[in-house]
């Protein structure tokens, strides 16, 4: 028994071909049908399928391999969003294929195992509440990219919204805005791009006991909330 | 887990175990919770790779993986141990490593094949009706086809391809490009072997087999000291990093240990604990000053000046004053310093000449082998000239007499050192050096002496054959009066006072370099008097800093003559430790056969890259500086002011330098001409140069047919991390978006070429395809029409040496590719593969004619004992002799997978060798076709031996190898015993039956075996040290004389001043003009400064500077640093963003301001990637262009010469340099911040917030 809305949306964010432009059809009908769905979400979808569908299959593979392969704020590996550059992303991908292991798939794909169209694939497969949960603990992420992805007019949000509503809307809020907030939002605002960039400035004696102050800060930081995406510096790549 | 329900609350058991006098206890307790922190670090295998980086450092290191997954590295510590008293090796890495493993799974990876849109969309069209040869020619044939992919170089639109559709359509183009305008149209570029040798084999394989052109790239880096091939006829040859530990005075001069060399640093450190003085010669506060006991901060680019002071005084106190032993027997033993020069006249005054040779003589000294080729001198003891054994004229032709022995004729010689004595000498004369202080331009100190200095000098009157009468002197007695020392010969110029402000005293260093007198005496003293006691063992270590000056020679040859007037070469502890760029490919005469698919079909196409950027990128066009204004006054007669690329075209023209392309003509077409007239290749091609129905490419680099086509990238950044002139690139060479702000020759009325054909419209995007093999999405690959995805170092199987230390390392796959890379040998055996399918459309089997210059270390290197061009009458054309070879090579195409995928009958044929020797080795092929089995399928390759497998390719080298395989160690000895007729053979007979294979390594770094292709020895009791063998085992010096070569008596030498060290001033580019400094028109606060690109902390070039973990240790994107002086000059606070910019282009960067930088520089650590945290410039409205968007390269002619002796061609050996560092920027604040993340054209695009 598969879920047959999360094996549309992982079709609808795979590289576009022309047996998936075929196939849009189809796709788009099922996700239609979803009332899982809030129907603003489904009338977006229906012109994405659409557009997918028909439009030419040059400017389509353009704009994904732009978005989605060239963009790393826009990665569909998950993890990117996770871990990062941190040495936790090795250890994450293994569990990720453990897991899947344990469901009865094997992956047979050069994507690695956090790729989100692998992932709903593998959810398509299973109950829809295991499917939920896990898509929950990821809605943050699918709601940021959602958001991502609005502001830059691309019709590939409501894919990624449909999902955060498939997970139950429950994104954490503050997780969102945090990875919203992350500095290369207004990349023209001078002063907020000098206050990323600042260090602080050291200062010798009188106390020798005092410590580093830079130290002292990026102590604070790690005290802080977790930062749970990779840019700690605008990046305008 | 509750630890409740397994916990005692009331009661302590007593059966708990009680030790250690109670202080210990044993429990039994739940410990599963422990089990979370096994999981964390338990892992399926560990497997021990590298990283294919240019960084020297070749480290082991242990890749961990879990379920197929890389989940981190670290540090092997297995290296085999040193001997006793020296520190081992290890841990070796570095931070940059360590983070490398973020590299595979990172959003910057490249997934698929990638192909431009537009070019994709046309393709497909052409497909659907044609066959692929002909689709590719139709998109070529229409200009807006082809401008629909070109123009949009460098602004995305990518789309993924499947790897057949990929190769398809680099295998037409390369089929199109051979049959249209000939196979050396298609270019490679790839550099350093050494870091992986088996990937850059692949590539170069590939080429070869197809006769297209692969590029140098040691001197295009300009990593390549040239000092070193003219003073020993070697490329690099330094000791291994252990060996600073053996030193006993060690100088640090522009080369920063700690930062560039981290994992060797700790012999420095170490050997500092030994009592081992050290002085740093840094202008800035470098990572290295601290470690000094002295730090020296001369101004950048006047390193000479204070070499040669620093020489003045060794000269001295330590050959004049007194002479030192040890250092004199050394002078009289190793170096050309004995050898007799001609005085020659000029307008009546005299000036050095040529080396005197036994063929100037009557009897020609008894010598009937080339005796233009050995040079003479006087014997102590009867008084007589003789031509001493070692000079090159004894290497060809004749056996037994090439060596060091003090002999001549087969009796012993003394070598007169000096005619100082009244009975050695028949007058004093004076004799004219050229200088330079006189010319420096900005912010360089501007000395007021002459530019001509006139020296006394003891000469003697000779008479030569024919009766004419000559005055000569010694080397040393020059070589002294050139150092500006009195030896009470009267006369001006000379001192015998070090505080003289006079040329090449230390005062005079003083002024220039900033560096006070005194510290110049002491750290000479120290330098010299240490190698006394010690004979030999100080040491200086040198890089960049000092090699990327317009000058470098005089910068290198300065140091160099420290070294060699000390005994310092050769000796363990001592010598020059050049450590710039991985260049050392230990098993080189191996990997050569694989490489250039020497077993298949000799010779290959090599260029010299720098020489073809310059001409391909159109940079001679802009070109500022003349020829005239680096001449030496004291010059001979000469047609001399002409345009340096005038002079890069003689030099093609004489077969001094390569040619790519390298005929107007398609070659292929021109062997059919030939053989439709009934002539010889060579004899036809010679004939119609002449007539001029043939040109050769480089008279016309701008003509369409002489347009480089293809050009694969691989393992390199060449767009985004080498390419000096970057701006210049993207204008001509890709035809796309580009910052040039200055205008050309044509544009601006200069001064036209002489032989370089000028076309008022220059070119706008020369290539049909750039093909670009990477993991990461460099800036190379931005620009790219095809991207292909390549596994990463812990993804493949190869091998990775160093010259810092003698193991050998292997790349392994730790885990399969990921997403659809591929492994480099995979992709071009892919191509290769598809080229085989798609080629018979056009090509067959075809005769092609390669170009070949006068080549170092073969009988070529004594074609031109006197400057002649063919076309200027001055002899006649014949081919290997006044000009390059024309070799007729056969090319089977429809087989050229059948050849890349196995070993060929040539090394059966002809056997295989390097640097002069050449071994028989059909029992090596023997044992590769057992190791790696036979190819049992028909054609070609069957019976031959396996090529397969990346492993099968490492086999292949470790096999014919002398360094891994010691039965051919002991034959190569053996066939340089022939020449020197001296036993060498003894260095390797001990290791005759090791032989070292691929698993070998994979179990543990395996030290290699002494091998005649270097020049020092692996031992138990000494260090790998460059000259070892020179010194200890008597084979010459591949130069001139055989010794190491502080003259250089070329005409073109002479010509430009450099016969002698002297101290040059950095060239004045004259890139700051006053059109392009709007805001010194505006009166807007900026600075002019001297821009340097030292090599950085965070990254290794380019490599991991994309790397997040990186940038967080620096500040996270392209920085420059500046002084605090000329920060507030230009009203600049630290991490303001500035724009450093002149008529080559724009850069953006924030600046940090800091009191380590010395006032009048402008450092920017190369090699920050474009595509990271850069904002558009406001000079030019692109994105702000990397480190080399400033940049433009300049030649040198005296990098030009041929065909003489140590001064002949070599692949990455001599050539042109890309020097930058003389290069000034106006740096000022930037007034907004454009990321140029608005859409680029409409709103179809939609936002883009980091793509690019």
């Amino acid at each position: 028994m598969m879920d047959r809305t999360l094996k549309a949306l992982s079709l609808v964010l795979s590289y576009p071909s022309r047996a998936l432009q075929g196939a849009m059809g189809e796709v788009g009908a099922v996700l239609a049908a979803d009332p899982r769905i809030a129907p603003g979400t489904r009338a977006q979808l229906r012109r994405l399928t659409d557009g997918l569908g028909h439009g030419d299959l040059y400017d389509l593979q353009e704009s994904y391999v732009m978005l989605f392969d060239r963009s790393r704020t826009l990665s569909l590996n998950l993890f990117e969003h996770i871990h990062g550059e941190s040495r936790e992303r090795g250890g994450a991908m293994v569990s990720l294929i453990e897991t899947y292991r344990a469901g009865g798939f094997e992956p047979d794909t050069t994507e690695l195992p956090d790729h989100l169209p692998v992932l709903l694939e593998f959810l398509a497969s299973r109950p829809f509440a295991e499917a939920r949960e896990i898509l929950a603990d990821a809605a943050h992420i699918l709601d940021a990219l959602a958001a991502r992805l609005a502001r830059r007019e691309s019709g590939y949000a409501c894919a990624l919204a449909a999902l955060v509503q498939l997970a139950g809307g429950r994104a954490d809020a503050d997780a969102v805005a945090e990875m919203l907030a992350l500095p290369d939002d207004d990349p023209t605002d001078l002063a907020a791009l000098d206050a990323v960039w600042e260090e602080t400035e050291v200062t010798f004696g009188p106390d020798p006991n005092a410590g580093c102050p830079q130290v002292r800060d990026m102590l604070a930081t790690m005290d802080g909330p977790r930062h749970s995406a990779t840019h700690s510096r605008p990046a305008a790549e | 887990m509750s630890h409740l329900l397994d916990r005692l609350n009331f009661f302590q058991s007593k059966e708990l175990e009680q030790f250690s006098d109670g202080w210990g206890q044993t429990t039994a307790e739940n410990r599963d919770w422990e089990d979370t922190y096994r999981n964390r670090w338990r892992h399926d295998k560990i497997v021990r790779s590298t990283h294919g980086v240019n960084c020297t450092g070749s480290c082991s290191w242990k890749i961990y993986v879990k379920s197929g997954i890389v989940t981190w590295e670290t540090q092997q510590t297995d290296y085999p141990r040193t001997r006793a008293g020296l520190p081992n090796h290890e841990p070796r890495g570095c931070a940059r490593g360590a983070s490398y493993s973020w590299y595979l799974y990172s959003a910057n990876r490249v997934k698929n094949p990638l192909i431009r849109g537009a070019l994709m969309r046309a393709w497909r069209k052409m497909r659907e009706t044609m066959t692929p040869v002909a689709a590719w020619a139709a998109i070529q044939n229409d200009p807006a086809l082809r401008a629909s992919y070109v123009t949009t170089r460098g602004k995305g639109g990518f789309v993924r391809a499947t790897w057949d559709e990929a190769t398809e359509i680099v295998a037409a183009a390369n089929a199109y490009t051979a049959k249209t305008y000939g196979p050396d149209r298609v270019f490679g570029f790839s550099p350093i072997p050494a870091m992986s040798m088996v990937s850059y084999a692949a590539g170069s394989r590939y080429l070869s087999l197809l006769g297209g052109t692969c590029m140098s790239f040691y001197d295009w880096y300009c990593d390549l000291p040239p000092a070193s091939p003219q003073t020993w006829g070697e490329q690099t040859d330094v000791p291994e990093s252990a060996d600073w530990y053996n030193a006993g005075f060690l100088m640090l001069w522009g080369s920063n240990v700690p930062q560039t060399r981290t994992p060797d640093a700790h012999f420095y450190t170490e050997v500092r604990y030994r009592g081992t003085k050290s002085a740093v010669v840094s202008p800035d506060y470098s990572e290295a000053a601290k470690f000094g006991d002295i730090w020296l901060n001369p101004q950048a680019g006047t390193d000479a000046a204070l070499a040669m002071a620093m020489g003045h005084v060794i000269l001295r106190e330590y050959h004049l004053d007194r002479q030192a032993a040890y250092f004199e027997e050394y002078a009289r033993k190793y170096t050309d310093m004995p050898m007799l020069v001609r005085l020659d006249a000029r307008d009546g005054r005299l000036v050095p000449g040529r080396m005197l040779r036994a063929d100037d003589f009557d009897d020609k000294l008894g010598e009937a082998n080339n005796p233009d080729w050995k040079t003479v001198a006087y014997d102590e003891a009867s008084g007589q000239v003789v031509a001493p054994n070692g000079s090159i004229g004894f290497r060809w032709g004749e056996e037994g007499k090439w060596n060091l022995e003090q002999r001549a004729k087969g009796v012993e010689a003394n070598l007169r050192l000096s005619q100082i004595l009244k009975e050695h000498h028949d007058e004093v004369v004076g004799v004219d050096f050229p200088y330079f202080g006189g010319v420096a331009t900005g912010a360089f100190v501007k000395c007021d002496h002459p530019e001509v200095l006139t020296r006394n000098i003891p000469a003697r009157r000779v008479t030569l054959a024919g009766g004419e009468e000559v005055l000569v002197a010694t080397v040393f007695d020059l070589f002294c009066a050139n150092y500006g020392l009195d030896r009470g010969l009267g006369g001006d110029w000379v001192s015998k006072d070090f505080s003289d402000d006079s040329p090449y005293t230390p005062a005079w260093a003083e002024k220039i370099t900033g560096v006070a007198a005194e510290k110049i005496i002491a750290v000479a003293r120290e330098f010299a008097g240490n190698a006394e006691k010690t004979r030999g063992k100080s040491m200086v270590i040198l890089g960049a800093g000092l090699n990327h000056w317009y000058h470098m020679d005089m910068n290198y040859r300065g140091i160099i003559n420290m070294l060699v007037m000390c005994g310092c070469i050769g000796q363990e502890g001592g010598g020059w430790s050049h450590y710039v760029g991985q260049e050392k490919l230990r098993p080189q005469t191996g990997w050569q056969p694989l490489a250039f698919a020497l077993d298949w079909s000799r010779p290959p196409r090599h260029m010299n890259s720098t020489s073809c950027w310059y001409a391909h990128t159109d940079q001679w066009r802009y070109e500022t500086l003349r020829a005239g204004e680096i001449l030496s006054p004291t010059a001979p007669e000469g047609d001399w002011d002409i345009s340096l690329i005038d002079y890069n075209i003689r030099a093609e023209r004489m077969g001094w330098l390569p040619s790519a392309p390298q005929l107007k003509t398609n070659p292929l077409e021109v062997s059919k001409a030939a053989k439709a007239a009934g002539k010889d290749i060579p004899a036809y091609v010679a004939e119609q140069l002449k007539s001029g129905a043939l040109q050769m490419s480089c008279e016309d680099p701008d003509a369409p047919e002489n347009w480089p086509r293809n050009l694969f990238v691989w393992r390199s950044n060449l767009l985004g991390s080498s390419g000096k002139g970057h701006e210049y690139f993207l204008k001509h060479l890709l035809g796309t978006d580009h910052g040039v702000m200055g205008k050309d020759l044509g544009e601006e009325g200069g001064v036209m070429p002489k032989e370089a054909i000028w076309h008022d419209q220059a070119p706008k995007g020369k290539l049909d395809l750039l093909v670009t093999i990477d993991f990461r999405m460099s800036t190379t690959c931005v620009y790219s029409d095809i991207v292909l995805p390549t596994a990463s170092w812990y993804e493949k199987d190869d091998l990775n040496t160093s010259d810092m230390h003698p193991f050998i390392h292997p790349l392994q796959a730790a885990v399969d590719p990921a997403y659809e890379s591929k492994s480099d040998w995979e992709i071009f055996k892919s191509i290769a593969r598809k080229f085989s399918e798609v080629a018979p459309e056009v090509l067959g089997v075809e005769t092609d004619i390669v170009q070949l210059p006068l080549l170092h270390d073969t009988p070529g290197e004594l074609a031109q004992a006197h400057v002649k061009d063919w076309k200027k009458g001055e002899c006649d054309l014949i081919p290997g002799k006044t000009a390059p070879n024309y070799i007729a090579v056969e090319r089977d195409y429809p087989n050229l997978y059948k050849k890349f995928t196995s070993v060929g009958p040539l090394l059966e044929k002809l056997g295989n060798g390097g640097k002069g020797i050449t071994w028989d080795t059909s029992a090596e092929v023997g044992h590769l076709r057992d190791l790696n089995g036979v190819v049992q399928d028909d054609g070609v390759s069957k019976g031959h031996a396996k090529l397969e497998t990346a492993i099968d390719a490492a086999e292949m080298i470790l096999m014919l190898a002398p360094e891994t395989n010691g039965e051919v160690a002991v034959k190569a000895w053996q066939e340089l015993e022939k020449p020197t007729g001296r036993h060498h053979a003894h260095l390797a007979e001990g290791a005759h039956h090791t032989k070292i294979r691929f698993r070998d390594i994979a179990a543990q770094p395996r030290k290699i075996i002494s091998s005649p292709t270097w020049s020092g020895i692996e031992s138990e009791d000494v260090c790998y040290n460059a000259g070892y063998t020179n010194v200890h085992e008597l084979i010459p010096w591949r130069t001139l004389t055989g010794r190491q070569q502080l003259y250089q008596d070329h005409l073109w030498m002479r010509a430009f001043g450099e016969g002698f060290v002297s101290y040059r001033p950095p060239v004045d580019l004259k890139t700051i003009t006053a059109a392009v400094n709007t805001d010194a028109a505006e009166g807007s606060p900026h600075v002019v400064l001297n821009f340097i690109t030292p090599h950085q902390k965070w990254g290794i070039h380019s490599t991991y500077t994309d790397n997040l973990l990186m940038l967080t240790l620096n500040r996270g994107g392209p920085v420059v640093w500046m002084s605090e002086v000329d920060a507030q000059k230009a009203g600049l606070v630290d991490n303001d963003w500035v724009e450093a910019y002149n008529i080559n282009g724009a850069l953006t960067a924030r600046v940090v301001v800091s009191q380590r930088i010395k006032q009048g520089t402008l450092f920017m650590y190369h090699a920050q990637e474009k595509i990271v945290n850069t904002p558009g410039s406001e000079k030019t409205g692109l994105r702000g262009g990397i480190h080399n968007s400033v940049t433009r390269t300049t030649l040198k002619p005296t990098h030009m010469i041929g065909g003489y002796a140590q001064l002949s061609y070599g692949f990455n050996y001599y050539g042109t340099v890309g020097s930058n560092r003389d290069e000034f920027v106006i740096v000022r604040k930037m007034k907004k911040i454009d990321w140029l993340d608005t859409p680029a054209s409409g709103p179809a695009t939609g936002k883009v917030e980091a793509a690019e």
